[in-house]
């Protein structure tokens, strides 16, 4: 039998033409299906965003799982060493609370960092030596040594710092962006997450979807991740026998099927289907030649180092970041994990360091030279910090420390951000913070106010009321500001 | 790039706003009517007024509250808010048009706006009276009149349904849309009754009986729908989503619980047409109903599916308070469509419900023995078994024949008299069973006779100054002033191993007395080590083992069921572990015999530290002692056998029962022994039955530790103290407060009703509560029509959306609440009401004007729940194995999926093994649900992940939806399965062929359109195929069922394509 007497009188190419289908108007389409939902709960007055003039497009958040230790990374405390062994001063600790791990400890002796710190960059950041490539690049980052958070423990402490609320059910920071400023490039997710773990150790504590989940925005809001292993994007892969041609020609015909019914039924629903496929089968070019780093010249790679070439380190991550920053990826979230060192510190510190700090300042120059930093903010840190005292007991060479949430550092860096200088202070124990506090909430709107967004106005209504990523708080933090 | 972005969002957003209040003024037209404040004006004060001017004193500003007429209308500092009948003088009004930015409310920074046709509402308001009236959702709902029609529509009718909704149309100028067509309906109806797609064959008999008998036929599928047994699997998904149902405990462990018994309930519940108001007297509080039976308590596990932390160091109340609010908030949210968690932390700023009510109804939920940590490995307690039917069945023989033997050995031991005769066998047997205990495996033997050295690892010291008469010899005894002794040296181990003992508690004990300890009574709970150790504890009459790690997070604990240690006798007990640290390997034996177990926790992994006991006290600083004595202590380090216990049991036992029998002291029980003894000595025909009644007894209780287990509600002897907690923390502790709801605001509490969760529930469900009825049959409209008559499904307070058709809610919910709560005769009413039955066709100018079709001048169509999805292509591939009930399967799910994101430790549920065999075919409600990485098709298609209450899903439409459609394993291996239909069943001709295939996925045949670019498609791919034959067998390679060898690759691989673009058709993935 011969297939002519099936065939059309008409082309995909007519096809699409006649339906008004191209490109544009499938961006268009997809907006009519999908933003009208969105509009379910967003009241009809939805302000425009951005709300002022952006420093920013696009975010690229570095997250160190487990709460990275301050005191060994980017707050020096000579006091420590000076004090060593002796118990943490009530007057320092003022009855704030401890986890559930120490709490029957009989003493919290201090503990100083076995590292040495060196003072880098025109602010005089004190950075660890665990850390050269970071101090090398001391002058383009701001260090924040002023962070505090609510939480001491990993589940509520993670979740506050990515969606403002320590309990689950709240969408993260990269939903509520992409529901704010929506997408740059129609041939990829605009929130896409990518995970890496520590090379030696272990995984750590466990990462949980709704840590880019869209809470109660709707789901095309959540992250996608890109996974490491298999297909990088769930299903991505077509079958085995379905070659791209062959997908296209089936493709053709579910689209011309969902038009047939579009115009009996008339639901615009149908149009948003045909563009979704439509964006689904060019995500299945986009993503994996996102990924492929063939093209990549050598100096590029070594810039990001020897780990670069191992699918799903943190390297090759960063260097996935900045292919999707440049192809317009609204917001970049990278998550590596085993940063929680309550015992053996001095075993994983050097090896979790030596996995992130030359793929993190790579990431930093990378965007330089192409003239991305500019417009990219960039965020390194984890969700509290560590303690001043030992967990177990202090020695000078071997110990642990336990989660501490009212002191700790991260680093910022790119879009809007005043690079090359240090912000808050802690106390010689590095316990409280005495100077330009940085809380979560305020970090949050800081991050949306490099992005043009005045984060008291980004407001989604839910079970009757306007929900923000800064609850009732923040305080954007203007001195870190350019 | 920016700009044009800008542009496009501008462009957007103004699309946006117009659709919105196209949707607004659709939804919720001011008509030329009189103004009503609930209707009109309450949603403006709310949104824009009330949040300052509200109930809230904390945030009251200047002092003026809107929400009551009394303040709105009183003079204040340098006006009056509102003058009656005087638009002019009231500062409401001149605020809102001020335009000197200080004045004018609401205050810009508010990000609030009051547009011109609300200020005009306003004004017309205050002219006409400034009437105020409660919120309408806490009045309860009044039976209204059926509305009158216009002739044409009152003759579409076809219940009362049909009125509230045309006389609605009537006012807009709308007209309904036709009847959509039979099959159009039977599809429509099926997929909403049981979330299954109809056959041809249904579809063909359905057409047939339209033909013959008209609206009988509708009755009859509709009745045919809601006696399937998969009625009750559509409405347990909706269900699942607010009961935040989840397989794992959620947080960064996530590890996995067994909670699908509460799923089989809940299925059950909506099979059996339980009534709602049962449902939820069930749910919250089955476990206090007179003589609770099993699916009564079992029920509770709602109440109980709320997420649990295991993360090493938290703070343990502060999550016990977690749970017990998830609680309130999901009962409020699931019944009562009020958002009650606002009040957590300071009173609600719309609603006028308290800080003070929230505790109240708090504290119906904090007097459960629960703590704030635990549920690493296994369930959180309290928990019990909860038997299959079959397994209660099960059950049930087993005891019957126990009772057969018990009879029988009972009839054996009144035939019999204790003589002379019997001592020297009874001797015998006592010498036999001496030389049976294996003493060779005996690491500890304690005669408590005095202080001696024992073995060399083993020394007991510290021997309490007193001594009594013994089992054998003399026994240790302890006054309850100090420890009966210290044992010291390597510890006893509690794997593989059995530990005997003689008791004999004094008179005055108390209820919870410890035997042996080590345990740490250092530190506090979530500390790293507190709990760490073994006891067994003499509790109210039964032995209780306990073996910590980490108490409550890696805990086990088995108390005996009937063990019956009274004070003043002798009682031999026997501990054994049989091997590994789950609560199933604990045996307990009483006087040779095992008793039944209770397990209260099973949440081991390895075994304590802890080396050492106390006998008769434990380590905390005020321990209770145990007063009584104890003898013959026997530590065994392998696992005893049954008779080999039995053996350990009579050494002592016989000849302490044939001393005392002599000297005529003995007991009851010391004759029983005696009697027992003398008939296993000389009678073999009781050796025979007690053997097997042994063996049956072995049997039953093996069959009782295999029993699913379930985390479900208890009340804990002594209620818990509630308070306020000040901002919502913890460890703040306000006002104290005891049980109580919003009384005064919606309904009294009932007569007699009791201040527990059963009292509660009488209160939700009394007729004239005001919220239940409604927001229950609002959410069942839901589920039919895809949006609520009030659209906030979870919100009926004054924030929530005005209901598009009031009268209709109201009708229903008198309709079901006093119709007995019926859920099926709700459901058949809906069905096959005209309005349901309307064709969804809709015109451009409709979908413009009533894009969510809150009017209802259509049919409902939206893309199905992502269960259903997956079900219908499974179930019209012909893979779908549709066995209801269950434990959670595994179906095909990416390798590697956790890698990454799972917490680095094996806890269960961490690791996915995939299902083999039916299980990778059953319904998608029955697949393990993991809440940090549920199944990627599910959160694909808008399922929530179920970590607190849901009771709407968004509905989007996304490129990863088309993906999973197109390469997700069990689509591909669906399409595979229909190419195979399509070849052995749709005949020689391709055209039917396609159209079969058709027809199972859309419910109608084709049109001859359809039909060409099908066919066009098959033509294409079979040559495409049939050139590259490789290429086919390779793309007919997925799934884990057969491949049909009998068939063409080519052209099944070509058949297989057309299918799966079938199942990728809006239409199939749509109801119609």
């Amino acid at each position: 039998m011969s297939c002519h007497q099936y065939e059309s009188a008409f082309t995909r190419r007519d096809f699409l033409a006649k339906t008004g289908l191209g490109i544009g108007a499938a961006a268009l389409a997809q907006m009519l299906g999908t933003e009208a939902k969105a509009s379910d709960a967003a009241t009809a007055a939805a302000p425009l965003f951005p709300n002022f003039a952006p420093k920013a497009k696009r975010v690229i958040c570095l997250f160190q799982s487990g709460g990275p230790s301050h005191l060994d990374l980017f707050d020096n405390k000579p006091l420590l060493s000076k004090r060593f062994n002796e118990d943490l001063p009530d007057s320092v600790r003022q009855g704030q609370r401890i986890t559930g791990m120490v709490a029957s400890q009989a003493r919290l002796a201090l503990q100083p960092s076995k590292y040495s710190f060196k003072q880098s960059g025109p602010g005089g950041a004190w950075i660890s030596d665990l850390l050269p490539h970071t101090q090398a690049i001391a002058g383009d980052i701001c260090v924040v040594n002023s962070m505090f958070t609510d939480a001491i423990n990993h589940d509520p402490a993670i979740t506050f710092f990515q969606t403002g609320s320590q309990q689950p059910g709240r969408p993260s920071m990269g939903s509520w962006i992409d529901y704010g400023l929506g997408r740059m490039n129609e041939n990829l997710p605009a929130f896409v997450v990518l995970i890496s773990v520590a090379t030696k150790g272990g995984a750590g504590q466990g990462l949980l979807a709704r840590l880019w989940g869209n809470g109660f925005l709707p789901s095309r809001y959540q992250g996608v991740q890109f996974r490491a292993a298999g297909d990088p994007v769930l299903y991505l892969s077509d079958p085995e026998g379905m070659t791209r041609d062959r997908r296209r020609v089936m493709l053709d015909g579910i689209d011309e099927l969902n038009r047939m019914q579009f115009e009996r039924v008339g639901d615009p629903e149908i149009e948003t289907r045909i563009s979704q496929y439509e964006m689904a089968y060019r995500m299945q070019s986009s993503v994996p030649e996102l990924m492929d780093l063939a093209g990549e010249p050598q100096h590029a790679l070594d810039l990001y180092g020897p780990d670069v070439t191992k699918p799903g380190s943190f390297a090759r991550n960063c260097m996935l970041a900045r292919r999707l920053a440049e192809r317009g990826t609204r917001f970049i979230q990278l998550y590596h994990r085993d940063w929680d060192h309550h015992g053996e510190l001095q075993n994983r510190m050097p090896s979790i360091c030596q996995d992130v700090d030359q793929p993190s300042a790579a990431l930093v120059q990378d965007l330089k030279q192409r003239g991305l930093l500019d417009d990219t903010l960039i965020i390194w840190g984890g969700e509290f910090g560590r303690t001043p005292y030992a967990q177990g007991n202090a020695n000078r060479e071997k110990y642990g420390r336990d989660h501490h949430g009212k002191a700790f550092s991260i680093w910022m860096a790119g879009g809007g951000i005043r690079p090359g200088i240090v912000h808050g202070k802690t106390d010689d124990f590095g316990f409280n913070v005495v100077e330009n506090g940085v809380h979560i909430h305020d970090l949050q709107a800081t991050i949306l106010s490099c992005l043009g967004i005045d984060h008291t106005k980004l407001t989604y209504k839910f079970q009757g009321r306007q929900f923000r990523l800064t609850d009732v708080h923040g305080e954007v933090v203007r001195a870190i500001l350019t | 790039m920016l700009g044009a972005m800008t542009r496009k969002l501008a462009s957007h957003a103004a699309l946006l706003f117009l659709l919105t209040a196209l949707a607004l003024r659709a939804a919720a037209a001011p008509s030329p009517k009189r103004v009503e404040f609930n209707r009109d004006i309450r949603p403006i004060l709310s949104e824009n007024c009330l949040y300052c001017h509200g109930q809230d004193p904390k945030n009251r500003k200047a002092g003026l509250r809107l929400d009551v007429r009394e303040d709105a209308l009183a003079p204040h500092d340098d006006g009056t808010a509102i003058v009656p009948g005087k638009p002019e003088s009231s500062d409401l009004i001149t605020r809102l048009a001020s335009t000197d930015k200080d004045e004018v409310m609401p205050p810009p920074k508010s990000n609030r706006r009051v547009t011109p046709e609300q200020a005009a509402l306003l004004r017309r308001w205050i002219a006409e009276g400034a009437e105020y009236q409660k919120h309408w959702a806490f009045i309860p709902p009044a039976r209204p009149a059926l509305p009158e029609l216009s002739a044409e529509n009152s003759a579409r009718v076809r219940n009362p349904i049909d009125r509230f909704v045309l006389a609605r149309l009537e006012t807009e100028g709308l007209a309904p849309s036709p009847e959509a067509a039979p099959n159009a309906w039977l599809r429509r109806v099926s997929l909403d009754l049981t979330g299954l797609p109809p056959t041809p064959r249904e579809i063909d008999d359905f057409m047939s009986d339209v033909t013959a008998r008209g609206e009988a036929a509708y009755e009859a599928a509709s009745d045919r729908l809601l006696a399937s047994p998969h009625f009750g699997e559509r409405l347990a998904i909706d269900w699942l989503d607010a009961a935040r149902y989840g397989d794992t405990h959620g947080f960064n462990n996530d590890s996995g619980r067994t909670m699908w018994r509460w799923r089989d309930w809940v299925i059950d519940a909506f099979n059996s047409n339980k009534p709602y108001d049962r449902f939820i007297t069930e749910q919250l509080a089955g476990d206090l109903l007179p003589q609770a039976t099993l699916d009564q308590r079992l029920a509770t596990g709602f109440c109980r599916n709320h997420v649990i932390n295991s993360e090493g160091g938290i703070i343990d109340e502060e999550y016990r308070v977690e749970y017990v609010s998830d609680r309130v908030r999901t009962m409020s949210m699931a019944w009562m469509g009020l958002t009650m968690e606002c009040c957590r932390c300071h009173d609600h700023k719309y609603d006028p419900v308290t800080q003070r009510d929230y505790y109240r109804l708090f504290s119906f939920f904090n007097n459960v023995p629960e703590f704030g940590e635990d549920g690493r490995n296994g369930n959180a307690a309290p928990i019990m078994p909860a038997p299959t039917r079959e397994q209660s069945a099960e059950l049930r023989r087993a005891e019957q024949g126990i009772a057969a033997f018990d009879a029988k050995l009972e009839k054996m031991r009144a035939a019999r008299d204790w003589s002379d005769a019997d001592v020297e066998p009874i001797k015998k047997l006592a010498a036999e069973a001496a030389a049976k205990t294996p003493e060779k495996k005996q690491s500890l033997y304690l005669p408590c006779e005095n202080a001696q050295p024992v073995r060399d690892a083993w020394s007991a010291v510290d021997v309490a100054p007193l001594s009594a008469a013994g089992v054998a010899g003399r026994a240790w005894h302890s006054d309850g002033t100090s420890a009966l002794a210290r044992i010291e040296g390597k510890k006893i181990k509690f794997d593989k191993s059995s530990l005997a003992f003689w008791l004999r508690p004094d008179a005055e004990n108390p209820h919870d007395a410890p035997l042996f300890s080590n345990q740490n009574y250092g530190g506090v709970p979530a500390g790293s080590s507190y709990g760490n150790g073994q006891e067994i504890r003499l509790v109210d009459g039964e032995i209780d083992v306990r073996i910590n790690q980490r108490f409550p997070a890696y805990a086990l604990r088995v108390v005996s069921k009937g063990a019956e240690i009274i004070p003043g006798a002798w009682r031999h007990v026997t501990v054994s572990w049989t091997g590994g640290n789950r609560a199933e390997g604990v045996h307990i034996f009483i006087d040779g015999c095992e008793v039944a177990t209770r397990i209260v926790n099973d949440g081991l992994t390895g075994f304590p530290s802890a080396v050492g006991y106390l006998l008769g006290a434990d380590g905390a600083a005020d321990s209770v002692k145990y007063r009584g004595s104890i003898d013959e202590i026997r530590a065994f380090d392998r696992l005893l056998t049954r008779a080999e216990i039995h053996a350990v049991f009579e050494r002592d036992a016989l000849p302490y029962a044939l001393t005392q029998i002599l000297s005529g002291d003995a007991g009851v029980r010391e004759r029983g022994w005696l009697r027992d003894g003398a008939l296993e000595a000389t009678d073999p025909a009781w050796r025979v039955e007690a053997e097997q009644r042994g063996e049956a007894w072995e049997k039953y209780l093996a069959l009782r530790r295999s029993l699913p287990e379930v985390m479900v509600m208890s009340e804990m002897a002594k209620p818990r103290q509630a308070y306020v907690l000040t901002r919502g923390n913890y460890d703040a502790h306000g006002e104290a407060v005891s049980p109580g709801a919003p009384e005064e605001l919606l309904a009294p509490w009932p007569a007699g009703a009791p201040r527990n969760r059963l009292g509660l529930a009488r209160w939700l469900t009394q007729p004239n509560q005001p919220l239940v009825g409604r927001v229950v049959v609002n959410r069942f409209w839901a589920q039919l029509f895809g949006t609520g008559i009030v659209k906030t499904l979870a919100d009926f307070g004054s924030q929530g959306e005005w209901p598009s058709h009031p009268e209709l809610l109201d009708w229903l919910a008198r309709e079901f609440v006093d119709g007995g709560w019926n859920v099926k005769a709700l459901f058949r009413t809906m069905v096959l009401s005209a309005t349901y039955r309307q064709d969804s066709k809709v015109s451009a100018a409709l979908a413009a004007r009533d894009p969510e079709n809150r009017l209802l001048a259509r049919g409902p169509r939206f893309r199905l729940p992502a269960e259903i999805i997956r079900d219908q292509a499974l179930a019209i591939s012909g893979l779908l194995k549709n066995r209801v009930g269950g434990p959670s399967v595994y179906p095909y799910q990416p390798e590697k999926l956790y890698d990454g994101l799972v917490v680095a430790a094996s806890y269960p549920g961490t690791h996915w093994e995939p299902s083999k065999g039916d299980d990778l075919y059953r319904r998608s409600l029955y697949t393990f649900w993991k809440r940090t990485v549920p199944h990627p098709v599910m959160i694909a298609f808008d399922a929530p992940d179920r970590e607190f209450c849901t009771v709407s899903r968004s509905s989007t439409n996304t490129p990863l939806q088309a993906l999973a459609l197109m390469n997700e394993p069990t689509f591909l291996e669906a399409s595979r399965k229909l190419g195979e239909r399509m070849l052995k069943e749709g005949g020689a001709d391709d055209a039917a062929r396609v159209a079969m295939v058709f027809e199972l996925a859309t419910g109608r045949l084709p049109f001859e359109e359809e039909t060409r670019v099908l066919l066009r498609t098959l033509c294409r791919f079979r040559d495409q195929f049939n050139c590259d034959p490789d290429s086919a067998r390779a793309f007919l390679n997925v799934g884990a069922s057969p491949v049909d060898a009998s068939l063409a690759p080519a052209d099944l691989a070509a058949c297989s394509v057309v299918a799966g673009m079938i199942l990728n058709l809006d239409e199939t993935i749509s109801k119609n």
